[in-house]
This record gives structure tokens, C-alpha cells and sequence, in this order.
């Protein structure tokens, strides 16, 4: 199908588009579109107004800190695969990269586009949970404010993003050289979106420990290991069983088949950590 | 319209489009470039692979005016390029095509798949190229002629050095004129956005929503819904009694005032994400009193999308102690709903469960905040543009067509 009709806006400034969706509440950002495209064209999406953010030079921005990097919204899939940026995380964040989609997707799909439009089983959405990322945003009133990705992610397609509130960037902690990580998802073909995904963090150097089940209809549910128990934690995902009952108690839910395939993910992505 | 240069295979063109035109329209409709075919036209086939800026895209979910200032090469100018030539012969030897029509995609990718990755050791063709599909080959001969131009170590022709790491061109791009002001393609009344809510006159407090198993029979959604509440069961009866108070408590749901014969007429409004419908319909309820059971039928159709929905929810009071030992009233609910037309094409129960478990949780908390007001007190009416049952189909819906193939 052809999308319906719609105006469109290619702002310069973060300013600009602030205040294009902020006066037309059936106004929609766009990036990359690789989610929004095929909804337009099914017509399940009808905007008014599509405000094309891809022209904004500071929402491709890279800023390095000692303590983190942050990216730009509209930084592609595809960049952060082929490492023509900064890695806070040696490596890691190019490897989920590479599994999103398909290349054709990841050369216009971007890492603000996924989070914004907050789909359960985006790889970024997990990703970026267990990576204990913050998120920028940006109001009408050039206000800007900092939301960890815990109270960003609301439910499936649901964030804190505020009417006229644009998402600007992504700050991910830098890890240390010691800090391993696991990813694992598990799609009934490859490159379709997922049915269950794990993801498992350990930095014993800076005191993190995480695993989060993801794709499982809502937000994704984060196990977090206090300062020092990281490998206590790991130990726990040696026993199916005891797998299945702590993310049961975390909060995943899902039929028999679905807490199998949650399980399995978060078991894998812990063993790929291990093995590293 | 709006006016856009793109160079297309080397030659500069300049045309007005319409900003919902995508790019392969454009490319075939305007400049009658007919080797980039159409197949899923939502992003899902692959058919449709060009190259913007020098990486590959799917020209069916980029609209034209995004192009705009872009450099877009499809398979009608690789007829020079030496790494294309060789991959056209590899396909031929190795019988890659049967009807052709994925083809053209199907090389643009393979060839962009061996400039990039032909010396990576261990690669993973079948994987690499899971964007692409054939509903002829079975994919044999298809990888059988991309590892032999793998094999061949060729050379490769390289990308610029800089390159802007947002989706091509970015804001260096050369085009006509900006674009910031809105180009109107049709008259459309500007909607302001949604005054913010006064803050109620009580704090809604989290009330824990179960959720049971959804079933789907005979394409029918059924799941069942409970709470307890911490109120007499009569004063949740005299809330839950009245279709009024009930629907002012359901996020997006607005009843027009009572009719006669308990005949309920309003709209469900629903907005996910990007997707927002709008339900007008019709519906009837059947009360018991001494029973505290109700039941509401009603079925309603969005203009949007011309889908229809139809569903009933049914819900009995009874009474239970409260954690604190105080009495309470535990609400059980049967919900069922049928989705049909453009937005019944998807489907799938899991995120449905989140979705309900949220709506419900809303309705929860607004019914106990409506109980806890003073008597008199206005509580702000629940809020509109929440979640709704039936979107919660819509999105399951879409995802099993749309999603299915696309993950990210």
C-alpha cells in the first residue's frame, strides 16, 4: 500500500522540529523511518506532518567523556556496526549492531528512532537497559532533562517522551577493559523481530552486574546484581529451574512456551559472557 | 508538492513530488528506472534495494523527499561496475534466479555484501543476506554464486573517507532549497495539543492488575482481568453499575449521554506509538443488581482505517478482605473482542498481556481514585490517548504481518 497523505518538514535545528511537532499534536518525527515507513504505508500510521530529523547536524553527535558516550538520535544501526564511531563498550554494542534487521535497514534505522518508537523487541531497548544507559530529551521550551533508560522505556511502545519532546541523544557508561558481556535473541528467522532476547552485562572494575529479559511484550525486566555479587549473580543462571523462578519473580511473564524461550535467552547471553 | 534534486545513477533530476511518494515510485514511475521492483512494499522483501550515498537502502520505506540532495544508484548503472559484472556471471553459472524478480535486489545487496565483508574470515552468507527473498531458488544457487565471488578475493571499491554516520545525505547534502516550513500536500486543520490535565483532587495510588492466559478462538481475543479494590462492595457496585462513571474511568473511552433502553452510543479513541484510531460505535448493557453483574456488548468501526471491531466485557463484584484486613471488593472481568478489517491483519497475544495489564491498571486506579474523592470533588477524567483493548490487537496485529520480518 502507499501511505496516506501528509505534509513534511525538514528542520535545521533541534529548535525547529521542537516546535513543528509542538504545534500539531498529529505531528510525527522521523529518522531513519525503518519502523514508521512500513506503518505509513499500511496506513496504520496517519500523521499529518512528518518532521524529517535527519538534517540536524548536532543529532549525529559524538561525545566522548571519561565516563561515557554519548550519541546523537539519529547516529544509524550501520555506524555503530562498522565502528565509524567511539565504543564505550569495546566492541559490544557494534556486535548487537550487527544482528538488527538487515543491512539495507541499518544503513537509515537509528539508534534514537528505535528507543523512541520503543518497540518491546528492539535490540537497543534491552541493550541500552542492561548497559545502564540515560537518555536526553529535549521540550519546546529548549528544556532538556535526563531519564534513565528504566524510567524511559513505559511499556511496549510507550516512553516518558512528553508531547513536543524530542529525543536527542543516548549516554552509554564507558566500561572497563575487563567488563564482558552476552547477547542473545532468539527470532523465527533471522533478522525478524524478536521472540525473547538476553542480554548480560558484568564490570566487576566499575561494580555492575546485570541481566535483562527483553522482548517480552512490555518493558524489559532488569536482574541487577548489587556492588561485588556480580559473580553471584551469574552463578544463579547455571539452573533452569531457578532461572525460570527468578525471572517469574522479576516480572516476566508469558505461557509456557514463551517463559521457555525467555529463559533460554538470558541463559545463553549469561554463558557468552562466561565464555569470554 | 516538493520540490527535490536527487542525482540518480550520475545524471542530476529534479522533480516535484508528493512527500507520501517513496522513493521506488519515484525511481519507477518518474524516471521509469522499472529494474527496482516493488514486492512487500513495506520493507520486509527486499526487492526494492537501491544505494543511497554509496549504502544499500530499501527504496519502498524512503520517501523521495528525503532523498532529496541524495545520490541514488540502481540496478540499471552497474552494467560498468566490474565487482557487479562478475556477481551477474556467478548468478548466472550458478542458476541464482528463476523468475527474476528479487533479483535486482538480491545483487545490489550481494555485491554491497562482498565490498564490505569478502575478507572477513568465517562469513556468514546466509545470515548476511537473510534481508533478501526468493520465492524461487530455495537460496542454494544464490549462495552457491555469492562464496564464489567471495573466493575470488576481488577488488573492492571503497566508500569516501568521511561519511555522516545519520541516515544519507544529511545535512551536507546540496539541495535545492530548505525545507522547514511544512509543505502542505492537502488542507488539513491544525490539531494543538492536548491541554495537560488539571491534577486531580486525589492521588491515584497502584492497585496490582492479574492478568489471565489470552486465547484466541475463531479469531475472538478472550482473557480474563481481576483486582481488588479497597471499598465496600456497594460502593463499587454504585460506581460500576452506571456505563457513565465506568467509561469515564477507561482511558480514551467517552459514552454520549444516556438513552433510553440502555442503549449506549460513543467512542473509544487509541493511540499506540505512531498508531492512533478512532472507534465510533454502538453498544448495549445487561445489569443484575442483586447479582452485581454486568455485561456491556458493543461493536464500533475506526473511519481511519476502515476496521471494525465488536467485543464484550463482563465483570462480577465480590466480596474479599484486603491485605490491610479491611473489606474489599474483587472485581472479576471476562473481556473479549474481535478485530476485522485493514488493522485485524496482525496479531499477537503476548504484547496484548502488557497492554491489558496497563489499561486495567488505569481503569483500577481511576475507579479507586474516583471512590476516594470527597463528596462533590471534580477527579479529572481518565485520560484520553491512554491504551485501549482493541489497540492492543491493533498492535499485535500489525506486528505478525509487518514485524515479522523486519526485527530491529
Amino acid at each position: 500500500m502507499k501511505a496516506a497523505a501528509f505534509d513534511y518538514a525538514r528542520p535545521d535545528t533541534i529548535a525547529e522540529a521542537c516546535a513543528l511537532i509542538a504545534g500539531d499534536h498529529d505531528a510525527k518525527l522521523m529518522a531513519g523511518g525503518q519502523s514508521l515507513g512500513p506503518m505509513l504505508n499500511l496506513r496504520l500510521a496517519q500523521p499529518s506532518l512528518l518532521v524529517d530529523i535527519t538534517r540536524i547536524k548536532d543529532l549525529a553527535r559524538i561525545e566522548e567523556r571519561d565516563d561515557a558516550v554519548t550519541f546523537g538520535a539519529i547516529v544509524t544501526h550501520a555506524a555503530i556496526e562498522d565502528r565509524r564511531i567511539a565504543d564505550p563498550t569495546h566492541g559490544f554494542l557494534s556486535r548487537v549492531a550487527r544482528g538488527i534487521a538487515y543491512r539495507a535497514v541499518r544503513t537509515r534505522g537509528t539508534i534514537g528512532g528505535s528507543l523512541a518508537h520503543a518497540d518491546p523487541a528492539a535490540d537497543w531497548v534491552s541493550t541500552l537497559t542492561a548497559l545502564g544507559a540515560e537518555i536526553f530529551l529535549t521540550g519546546p521550551d529548549g528544556a532538556q532533562r535526563r531519564v534513565g533508560m528504566k524510567d524511559f522505556i513505559h511499556g511496549a511502545m510507550s516512553t516518558a517522551l512528553e508531547p513536543g519532546e524530542i529525543l536527542d541523544g543516548v549516554r552509554i557508561p564507558r566500561f572497563s577493559a575487563s567488563a564482558r558481556f552476552g547477547f542473545e535473541k532468539i527470532c523465527r528467522k533471522t533478522g525478524e523481530f524478536a521472540e525473547a532476547m538476553g542480554v548480560a552485562v558484568h564490570d566487576p572494575e566499575r561494580g555492575v552486574c546485570r541481566v535483562v529479559a527483553g522482548a517480552g511484550g512490555g518493558r524489559p525486566v532488569a536482574i541487577e546484581a548489587s556492588r561485588g555479587a556480580g559473580a553471584r549473580l551469574l552463578d544463579r543462571f547455571n539452573d533452569a529451574a531457578a532461572v525460570r523462578d527468578m525471572l517469574i519473580e522479576a516480572g516476566v511473564t508469558g505461557d509456557d512456551y514463551k517463559m521457555r524461550l525467555q529463559v533460554a535467552a538470558v541463559r545463553r547471553a549469561v554463558a557468552e559472557l562466561a565464555a569470554r | 508538492m516538493t520540490h527535490i534534486t536527487i542525482e540518480v545513477n550520475g545524471k542530476p533530476v529534479t522533480a516535484d513530488v508528493t512527500p507520501r511518494t517513496h522513493l521506488a515510485d519515484f525511481l519507477r514511475e518518474h524516471l521509469l528506472l522499472t529494474g527496482t521492483h516493488i514486492g512487500c512494499e513495506h520493507g520486509v522483501c527486499g526487492a526494492c534495494t537501491v544505494e543511497i550515498d554509496g549504502e544499500i537502502a530499501r527504496s519502498c520505506i524512503t520517501f523521495a523527499v528525503a532523498c532529496d540532495g541524495a545520490r541514488v544508484r540502481t540496478i540499471e548503472s552497474f552494467d560498468d561496475d566490474p565487482l557487479m559484472a562478475r556477481m551477474r556471471d556467478a548468478f548466472s553459472t550458478s542458476h541464482a534466479l528463476q523468475c527474476g524478480y528479487c533479483t535486482p535486489g538480491m545483487l545490489i545487496a550481494a555485491r554491497d555484501l562482498v565490498r564490505r565483508k569478502a575478507a572477513e574470515p568465517g562469513l556468514d552468507i546466509r545470515t548476511e543476506m537473510s534481508g533478501n527473498l526468493c520465492r524461487c531458488t530455495g537460496y542454494a544457487g544464490i549462495i552457491e554464486a555469492i562464496e564464489t565471488v567471495t573466493a575470488e578475493a576481488p577488488a573492492v571499491p571503497a566508500l569516501a573517507g568521511y561519511r555522516w554516520v545519520g541516515p544519507a545525505p544529511g545535512p551536507g547534502a546540496a539541495t535545492t532549497q530548505p525545507t522547514k516550513a511544512p509543505v502542505p500536500t492537502a488542507a488539513r486543520p491544525v490539531t494543538p495539543a492536548a491541554p495537560k490535565a488539571a491534577p486531580p483532587a486525589v492521588a491515584s495510588r497502584p492497585i496490582k492488575v492479574e492478568v489471565g492466559a489470552i486465547t484466541v478462538v475463531d479469531g475472538e481475543t478472550r482473557f480474563t482481568e481481576s483486582f481488588v479494590l479497597e471499598h465496600s462492595r456497594a460502593a463499587v457496585w454504585d460506581l460500576m453499575r452506571d456505563p457513565q462513571k465506568v467509561a469515564a474511568c477507561m482511558p480514551g473511552l467517552a459514552l454520549d449521554p444516556p438513552a433510553a433502553n440502555d442503549h449506549l452510543t460513543g467512542r473509544m479513541e487509541v493511540k499506540l506509538g505512531p498508531i492512533s484510531a478512532g472507534f465510533s460505535g454502538e453498544g448495549a448493557m445487561s445489569r443484575d443488581d442483586a447479582g452485581h453483574h454486568m455485561m456491556i456488548e458493543g461493536r464500533g468501526s475506526d473511519r481511519k482505517s476502515g476496521s471494525r471491531a465488536s467485543g464484550r466485557v463482563e465483570y462480577v463484584l465480590s466480596e474479599t478482605a484486603t491485605g490491610g484486613g479491611g473489606a474489599g471488593t474483587r472485581v472479576d472481568c471476562v473481556i473479549a473482542f474481535t478485530l476485522q478489517g485493514p488493522l485485524a491483519q496482525f496479531g499477537r497475544s503476548d504484547l496484548v498481556r502488557d497492554l491489558v495489564a496497563r489499561i486495567g491498571e488505569a481503569f483500577a486506579r481511576n475507579v479507586d481514585m474516583r471512590l476516594r474523592a470527597p463528596e462533590g470533588a471534580v477527579v479529572a477524567p481518565a485520560e484520553l490517548g491512554g491504551f485501549s483493548l482493541v489497540l492492543g490487537v491493533l498492535l499485535g496485529r500489525l506486528r505478525r504481518l509487518l514485524l515479522r520480518l523486519l526485527g530491529r
